[in-house]
């Protein structure tokens, strides 16, 4: 599919889940995964503001992604914390170039593989709740197509963590920014509950967590507070998609 | 934005537990942070009923008061949703949701009530209630304090149920208001090693931390490492050597 197609068909399928299942975390997850397939990008993944204003991991596509994001966050450097502080997207950075302006950072990103970096402002009312991150295994520039395409999922995301909580009353932007970084702690929770019950990894576990989602139509954080709560066994969730549609359209 | 506004939540904490100690820190340091009239805190106990933390001041407390007699209002209705819940007129029609505890409350003095949850993930501790003399919603900056102190005062609650000395938690909440996501997992794992409740595994885990003097997320680390596990027969922390995967007993 050309990426033009590619971005059409992410934005339809993000409208879908707005008005189906409204899980932040899966709308958020499926937005990064889908970052990597429409884009010049090899990973993606999102950082949200709480409402104290600290920043905060909430989704990802690859576990490289989450390990590198969760660094930016301890070490308080690196183009999400730039681009947060800024307002102002970070595009192109060469990481071989970075070592003065990340010296934690920009080592450890290219350890992971990656050679440049970008940062996506989300952006409402003059406030920036959160950055889209794009990283990239490859040098040289991205398109200015792909970077215009990147900041328009940005917007999406914006809209998707505005729009979530909508239908249930939600009275400020504060409320859902807690809400996402409350399921995205739950989430934790349970990946480690089934991790020890089934001994998988981490990202097998959010896998498994996914999956069940998926395949029962329910939100990712209502299955994660079902295994918190113990009222769904760790060794009951499926391991695989078993939708043979939805993994047609995947 | 945020370091800032933490600062001056230890700043005051500090003051509050020097003049103090054995009192309602918490609660004036969420009053005078948000800027509103009163703030009270009610903890969920492990059967799902409320105990008072602490008031900030009388009306404060009848507040607190009232809901627990009613079973309802602001903090009642944070902690079993796990939302903030607000009524900015309590003698209006948002009022109304509440029969027994509105008209209570504004003989009491209270105009408008916000109730915050505080929760780590799914692990509820209770509820942050406010209130104002007089009506009106929460400016965006407010209601942003009130999270923060949310958040602040679920890992105080955490402290204190391990036990620690009251003297000692402004000290002990230093750094960021959140846990690193290592906790998360690491109370999930701790949960199943134990056999506990995911809130009874991170009061442990906390416990542990503190016993064996590393921080949280370090012990954290080493439990998703499985560097350290719980043995439920034994009821002792094991940890392995690397060089030889055996566990072995330490610091209980």
């Amino acid at each position: 599919m050309s990426r033009e197609s590619l971005i059409v068909s992410t934005l339809v399928e993000l409208a879908d889940n707005l008005v189906d299942s409204f899980d932040i975390i899966n709308i958020l997850t499926t937005l990064s995964d889908r970052c990597v397939e429409a884009l010049e990008v090899d990973a993606a993944g999102v950082l949200l503001a709480s409402p104290g204003g600290e920043l905060q991991f909430v989704a990802s596509s690859s576990e490289s992604m989450r390990v590198l994001e969760l660094f930016q966050i301890q070490t308080n450097e690196g183009p999400c914390m730039d681009c947060y502080r800024s307002g102002v997207a970070v595009v192109n950075v060469a990481l071989s170039e970075a070592n003065g302006r990340w010296p934690l950072f920009a080592p450890r990103a290219i350890k992971h593989g990656f050679h440049s970096v970008h940062s996506l402002p989300l952006r409402l009312r003059g406030r920036t709740i959160g950055a889209l991150n794009l990283f990239r295994t490859l040098q040289g520039p991205m398109e200015d197509g792909d970077i215009a395409a990147a900041q328009g999922l940005a917007h999406v995301a914006t809209i998707a963590i505005l729009q979530h909580r909508a239908m249930l009353d939600a009275t400020s932007l504060n409320e859902q920014l807690d809400h996402a970084l409350t399921s995205r702690i739950v989430i934790e929770q349970a990946k480690g509950i089934i991790a020890e019950a089934t001994q998988c990894r981490m990202d097998q576990a959010f896998g498994r967590l996914r999956a069940h989602s998926r395949n029962h139509n329910e939100g990712i954080t209502l299955v994660a507070s079902a295994i918190v709560a113990g009222t769904l066994q760790a060794n009951d969730l499926e391991y695989t998609f078993g939708d043979p549609v939805k993994q047609a359209v995947l | 934005m945020s370091t800032e506004r933490l600062i001056d939540i230890f700043t005051l904490m500090a003051n509050h537990e020097s003049e103090d100690p054995h009192g309602s820190s918490l609660c004036s340091v969420a009053k005078e942070i948000t800027e509103l009239s009163g703030a009270g805190i009610s903890i969920t106990s492990e059967d799902g009923g409320q105990e008072q933390l602490c008031a900030s001041n009388d009306v404060a407390q009848g507040l607190l008061d009232l809901e627990m007699t009613f079973n309802e209002g602001p903090g009642h209705d944070a902690s079993q949703n796990g939302t903030a819940s607000e009524v900015s007129d309590l003698m209006g029609e948002g009022g109304q949701r509440w029969t027994f505890y509105s008209p209570e409350a504004v003989k009491l003095g209270a105009r408008a009530v916000f109730g915050f949850p505080i929760h780590i993930g799914a692990v509820v501790f209770g509820a942050l209630s406010l209130y104002r003399d007089s009506t009106g919603p929460l400016s965006e900056e407010q209601s942003s304090s009130a999270y923060l102190m949310a958040s602040v005062i679920g890992r105080a609650v955490l402290v204190m149920q391990t036990g620690v000395p009251r003297g000692a938690i402004a000290n002990e909440l230093q750094g960021q208001s959140t846990f690193d996501f290592s906790v998360h997992q690491a109370s999930g794992i701790l949960s199943v090693q134990a056999k506990l409740s995911v809130k009874d595994a991170l009061i442990m885990l906390r416990a542990h931390a503190f016993a064996v003097d590393i921080s949280p997320s370090e012990l954290a680390h080493r439990i998703i490492d499985r560097g350290t596990r719980f043995d439920f027969q034994s009821r002792v922390w094991l940890e392995t050597d690397p060089k030889n995967r055996e566990y072995e007993e330490y610091g209980n």
